[in-house]
């Protein structure tokens, strides 16, 4: 699964509720910092995780605040948790093999050295 | 009073965004807004983003390579067949006869793109492939009125927009596309 859409599942369940197009993107945006996502690029993502079954959709009611206009909410399907927890499980595993090849404080200093080159 | 999007951007934003994903996107657009350079900004942002995905998410390949065969067959072999083969073996005869067929393909690409997957209707895949002929027709006159010398004999083009017509509204009669998407949608 690639990184964007780690993300913006992440988002979409930190959410619950409240996922929608532009929730969802002020989270993946906070997630990526210092990194910046686009509006589109969140658009494509959750295209392409509902057509693999990991979320689903649905319009509410429009409201004023959007012109009168409806959202598209998301919520998480069970093949999208199952696909998240896989990605943190190698994640974590990756982290583990760095704590045991440079310590943990080494670890730790090398993944914010590279956050910071990253960004 | 919060600030909003002007109606005319929205309108004309409307018309280029696909019916699919119109209502969402107009509506997070208008709730993000602060002024007219970042809207400016969030539409550049999001709204190629959404047509190219929404035609990814309305084409299928394989029907669409058929597709691709079937409309420039049509034209060849109306040209084969027409007493007209000396436009196969000009210079660039093959491809005069790949232009209108390549028109139509792109046109029924985004046909299906823009189309209003809450409107269904049995005649559909006919009207669309005969819109999507009468836009080859169209690239066609242009070519008559500035270069004829790229344009295909009238013969030909009626002839192999009428056979691309049957056969291309056959196959998408016989490989119905997926428009209902997004799944799970209500």
């Amino acid at each position: 699964m690639a990184k964007l859409e780690q993300l913006v599942l992440t988002a979409v369940l930190s959410l619950k509720e409240d996922a929608y197009g532009v929730t969802i993107h002020e989270k993946v945006a906070e997630l990526a910092r210092p990194k910046s996502v686009s509006l589109g690029a969140v658009y494509v993502t959750l295209d392409r995780l509902e057509d693999k079954g990991l979320v689903s959709s649905w319009l509410s009611e429009p409201t004023a605040e959007r012109g009168g206009r409806a959202k598209r909410c998301y919520r998480m399907e069970a093949l999208g948790e199952r696909a998240l927890q896989e990605s943190t499980a190698t994640a974590q595993r990756i982290f583990d093999a760095l704590v045991e090849a440079l310590g943990k404080e080494g670890a730790r200093q090398w993944g914010k050295r590279w956050g910071k080159e990253a960004g | 009073m919060k600030a909003a999007p002007s109606k005319t951007a929205e309108m004309l934003l409307g018309i280029l965004l696909p019916p699919a994903c119109r209502e969402q996107v107009l509506g997070d657009l208008h709730e993000r807004y602060t002024g007219p350079r970042q809207y400016l900004v969030d539409v550049l942002s999001a709204v190629p983003c959404v047509i190219v995905s929404r035609i990814r998410r309305t084409t299928d390949p394989q029907v669409l390579l058929m597709e691709a065969f079937a409309l420039y067959l049509s034209f060849v072999g109306v040209a084969q067949q027409s007493g007209q083969s000396s436009i196969l073996y000009e210079p660039w005869g093959l491809l005069r006869l790949a232009i209108p067929a390549a028109v139509a393909l792109l046109a029924l690409v985004l046909a299906d793109a823009y189309s209003d997957p809450a409107k269904r209707s049995r005649i559909k895949p006919m009207l669309q492939t005969a819109f999507c002929m009468g836009l080859a027709f169209l690239s066609q006159a242009t070519f008559w009125a500035t270069d004829p010398a790229f344009a295909v004999p009238l013969r030909i083009m009626f002839y192999g927009a009428g056979i691309s017509l049957v056969v291309v509204s056959a196959l998408r009669i016989f490989f119905p596309k997926d428009d209902n998407r997004p799944r799970g949608a209500t």
